[in-house]
């Protein structure tokens, strides 16, 4: 037997960080995912018992801050990707400069020098995974998934999930149809 | 990642392929470690080797004497311990069917060899990209495809 | 109603109860005539009858008067001659008592008269005698003799009387029997009439609805006729024999042409089994004797297929089937049919050869194309890439010339890489493998657009293109489709113009394109792509769809010669059809049509 799930990362690590401060004793406050605020002065062997803990889980403590700030540009993306409804007719690069209070070219020039990438490009890559997802988890037509992700028309999203995929979306969605049906099989 | 770099296999019986393939990540300065096997059988013998280190990303030539690169595929898909590894093909043309069956028997890239070094040069490193993207990034793996 | 009526009437049946009907009424009144016939008989012997009572009356009375007057003569002159007719009346007398008694047996009243009548005559007898004693003794002057003499004219008086009465009674008895014979008589020969004129209309009756049966059976004999004729036509043209094996004497018929399937004259030899499986192959001779006998123990032959080999040698694939029928008689036959099949199996072999070299070819073509792909795509890819490499790294140890040749195996292997695609995608075509699937065909020529992304740029190119329906098509090769057009209106754009492409949507019905007008779709698609090239005479219209044809030379344009036959190709797949239209220096159209499947 095989069955398909969805998990949210979010609320795993959110979890089991909670768990962890907790078991250590550690006041603390979660402010956005992946920043933590102590309330009151951690001695260094408690947070070092916490990274050790931690990394078991494959979390790790984030030196440095270029890496934090790449992170939260990350996470503004994601959210904006996922809640398509507060961010109608703003830009992306306004929205992320007013965000995290920092200029849109500070930004996109730290997040291409740590992730190899632009920031317009992550953009995409992030709505064609949306998109992915929509595709595989929800009964939408292309039509539909392209009005969600608001996108100018079906061919459009075509055209980009294309370029960043290099197969079509139809295509994509009988290489998944076929797996299921492949795995289904062996079981 | 627990490590800062990709690790790289490629298994190519292609001389000229290898060369081209090493000196692309050589030029690219990118934080990658590339292993070289010759054919599917070397290949194959080193993964399941208990105590080795599995790579990120494994390219596979398909048409390889003695393990075909889609030998290969089907066998390391068939071994949960590989279950982590991206599997990309790395091939001379072939019909869409046949890069569409890669797909379905679990590729997660298709690679048509380009014919112009410079070409490759981007091809491998938005491969890389790609695929740290995928693993930094909480996305789906069972949703990685990718064709260049 | 009416119809079972004329069944009726039409049968044999019917026939059979007129004329059984018509018989009886025949002989009936064939009865009453004998009866009518046998009463005017009888009644002519009563007539006669009556008649001779009458004449013997008179004969008695006259021999009477004879005597009398004999007596009279005698007394007169004494002549004893007067009194010979006395003696001879007597006798006479007698006699015609005698026959009255007999013409009267029967007849009590009569017999009564006439025995009255014989008392007189008796009396009248002893009278003569006693008036002719007295006469003897001459006493006739006697008071006696007076007294003897009245009383003798007093008793011939009353015979007279008697005879008379007799007659009267006799006439009356003949006139009621005559009132009621001639009653009878006169209806007598009406009837004889019409038992003849009915026996008659029986008769014409009888006659038509035979002559009407007579001319039915001769349509059908013709018909009949006319369908053996036909039978033996269609066996001679469809080469099949008909034979019939009559199972209960355990005999064969075999028509005509089942004798010329075998190779022989028709009915040149007895319609035997043994006879017929003298024909059969050897190696199928088994086979045929195991049906057959399974065919005389079931009465049933199903669909058997066997040779035989003619006396001149030929051999015949023969099939044949057979069917029980049981006739109005209750016999039973088993008709079979016998069909020289050997051309049908002499096509399909032939198919069938032809069908694996095609196949041979196919494969021929298909590991042709796998060379193509693989074996010769890779050292060009090598070569490319090596160039790539020298020109990136080695530029600067190259002189000018080393850098121009360079530049010329450069140009020269990107043609030759453009051909091996090329081709590569012409021989991939193919139909059969490809799946049909519901496309949008908006996004295709999207996707089309995108893959040329740089050159249509480059050439600041405008591409306009209606909205299109979603249709059942395999999607990349209509991308390749789109892909091909493009940038073949993108490669043949007029020096100093920048291209203008507009795609157009329309509905077409078959019938207004002359090359449709026989196809099995009504309605198509019709995607029309007019660019603003160089366009090209009309007379290559045709022409330039074909493999490897170029209109220009290799210099001027870089054309392979490939991509519209593949666009063709393509479009014949989806069983469509492409044309073009040329304006030299104007553009060129190229019209797509594809069914509209519902």
């Amino acid at each position: 037997m095989k069955i398909f799930i969805k998990f949210d990362f979010t609320q795993i690590c959110t979890r089991v960080i909670d768990e962890k401060l907790e078991e250590l004793g550690i006041k603390y406050r979660m402010l956005n995912f992946g920043e933590i605020e102590f309330l009151e002065d951690v001695p260094s062997d408690k947070l070092k018992a916490f990274d050790l803990i931690l990394r078991e889980y494959g979390i790790e403590k984030i030196e440095n801050q270029k890496v934090i700030l790449v992170q939260k540009i990350k996470d503004t993306i994601i959210e904006m990707v996922l809640n398509t409804d507060d961010t109608v007719n703003v830009k992306s690069s306004v929205y992320l400069s007013e965000k995290l209070g920092h200029s849109y070219g500070y930004l996109s020039n730290v997040f291409s020098e740590v992730t190899y990438t632009s920031i317009e490009n992550f953009i995409i890559l992030q709505r064609i995974e949306h998109a992915k997802s929509l595709m595989i988890n929800t009964d939408l037509s292309l039509t539909e998934i392209a009005f969600r992700l608001q996108y100018s028309s079906v061919a459009h999203l075509s055209t980009q999930f294309k370029n960043t995929t290099g197969i079509t979306p139809t295509t994509f969605q009988r290489i998944i149809a076929k797996r299921r049906a492949l795995s289904d099989n062996k079981n | 990642m627990r490590e800062n770099y990709t690790y790289v296999v490629l298994a190519d019986d292609d001389e000229d392929d290898r060369l081209f393939f090493t000196e692309a990540f050589d030029e690219l300065k990118m934080k990658t470690k590339v292993d070289i096997y010759k054919d599917g059988v070397d290949l194959m013998n080193a993964l399941n080797q208990s105590e080795s280190t599995l790579p990120n990303i494994l390219f596979l030539d398909l048409n390889m004497p003695m393990k075909s690169g889609l030998e290969c595929l089907t066998e390391i898909k068939s071994n949960p311990r590989f279950k982590d590894i991206a599997i990309a093909i790395y091939s001379t043309s072939a019909s869409e069917e046949d890069i569409e069956d890669t797909f379905v028997s679990g590729a997660n890239i298709y690679i048509k060899k380009p014919n112009d070094f410079k070409v490759l040069k981007k091809i491998l490193s938005d491969v890389v990209t790609m695929n740290w993207q995928y693993h930094t990034s909480g996305l789906n793996k069972d949703n990685f495809l990718l064709r260049l | 109603m009416t119809m079972k009526f004329k069944s009726l009437y039409n049968s044999e049946r019917f026939l059979k109860i007129i004329f059984g009907l018509s018989l009886f009424i025949v002989l009936v009144m064939g009865g009453l005539a004998y009866r009518y016939i046998k009463e005017l008989s009888d009644s002519f012997d009563e007539v006669q009858e009556a008649y001779q009572l009458h004449i013997e009356l008179e004969k008695l009375l006259s021999a009477l008067k004879d005597a009398e007057s004999g007596k009279r003569g005698y007394i007169i002159s004494k002549d004893s001659t007067f009194l010979e007719p006395l003696w001879v009346s007597g006798s006479e007398l007698d006699l015609s008592l005698q026959r009255l008694k007999a013409l009267t047996q029967g007849n009590p009243d009569q017999e009564e008269k006439i025995a009255d009548l014989e008392i007189k005559i008796d009396n009248s007898l002893r009278i003569f005698e006693k008036t002719l004693q007295l006469a003897q003794k001459n006493e006739i002057e006697s008071a006696e003799f007076i007294s003897a003499f009245k009383e003798g004219r007093q008793n011939m008086n009353s015979v007279r009387f008697k005879v008379l009465e007799i007659t009267t009674h006799e006439s009356d008895l003949l006139g009621t029997k005559k009132e009621r014979s001639s009653k009878s008589l006169s209806n007598a020969p009406m009837v004889v009439y019409y038992v003849l004129i009915f026996s008659l209309l029986i008769l014409l009756l009888i006659y038509l609805q035979i002559s009407k049966n007579l001319k039915i059976l001769k349509e059908k004999n013709e018909l009949l006729e006319t369908f053996k004729e036909s039978t033996t036509q269609s066996e001679i043209i469809s080469k099949h024999g008909n034979w019939i094996w009559n199972i209960d004497d355990n005999t064969f018929e075999y028509s005509d042409n089942l004798y010329r399937l075998l190779g022989e004259e028709p009915q040149s030899f007895e319609p035997t089994l043994e006879n017929f499986i003298a024909f059969t192959h050897p190696e199928d001779l088994d086979k045929l004797t195991e049906q057959v006998n399974k065919m005389m123990e079931n009465e049933d032959l199903p669909f058997i297929h066997y040779r035989i080999i003619q006396k001149s040698g030929s051999i015949k694939h023969f099939k044949a089937y057979g069917k029980v029928l049981i006739d109005s008689d209750g016999h039973k036959k088993l008709l079979g049919t016998t069909a020289d099949i050997t051309d049908e199996i002499e096509n399909y072999r032939l198919i069938e050869e032809r069908n694996l070299e095609l196949e041979r070819n196919n494969k021929e073509l298909a590991s042709f194309n796998y060379v193509a792909s693989h074996d010769l795509q890779e050292p060009l890819r090598k070569i490319q890439t090596f160039i790539s490499r020298l020109e990136d790294k080695e530029q600067e140890n190259l002189t000018d010339n080393g850098k121009l040749y360079i530049k010329r195996i450069k140009s020269s292997s990107a043609r030759m890489r453009s051909l091996i695609d090329d081709l590569l995608q012409f021989s991939r075509t193919n139909k059969s493998e490809e799946a049909f699937e519901d496309s949008n065909i908006n996004i295709l020529l999207e996707t089309a657009k995108h893959d040329l992304v740089e050159i249509i740029s480059d050439t600041r190119a405008r591409i306009s293109s209606d909205s299109i329906p979603s249709m059942k098509v395999i999607p990349f090769q209509i991308k390749q489709l789109f892909s091909n057009l493009i940038s073949n209106s993108l490669k043949y754009r007029r020096e100093n113009v920048a291209p203008v492409i507009s795609i157009r949507y329309s509905e077409t019905h078959a019938s207004e394109v002359p090359n449709l007008k026989y196809s099995k779709h009504s309605r198509y698609h019709t995607i029309t792509i007019k660019d603003n090239g160089i366009g090209f005479d009309q007379e290559y219209a045709e022409q330039i769809f074909t493999l490897f044809s170029r209109l220009h030379n290799k210099n001027e344009y870089s054309g392979t010669g490939i991509g519209l036959s593949i666009c063709k190709k393509i479009v014949e797949n989806h069983n469509g059809y492409i044309t073009a239209e040329g304006y030299p220096n104007q553009g060129s159209t190229f019209i797509v049509y594809l069914p509209i499947t519902s």
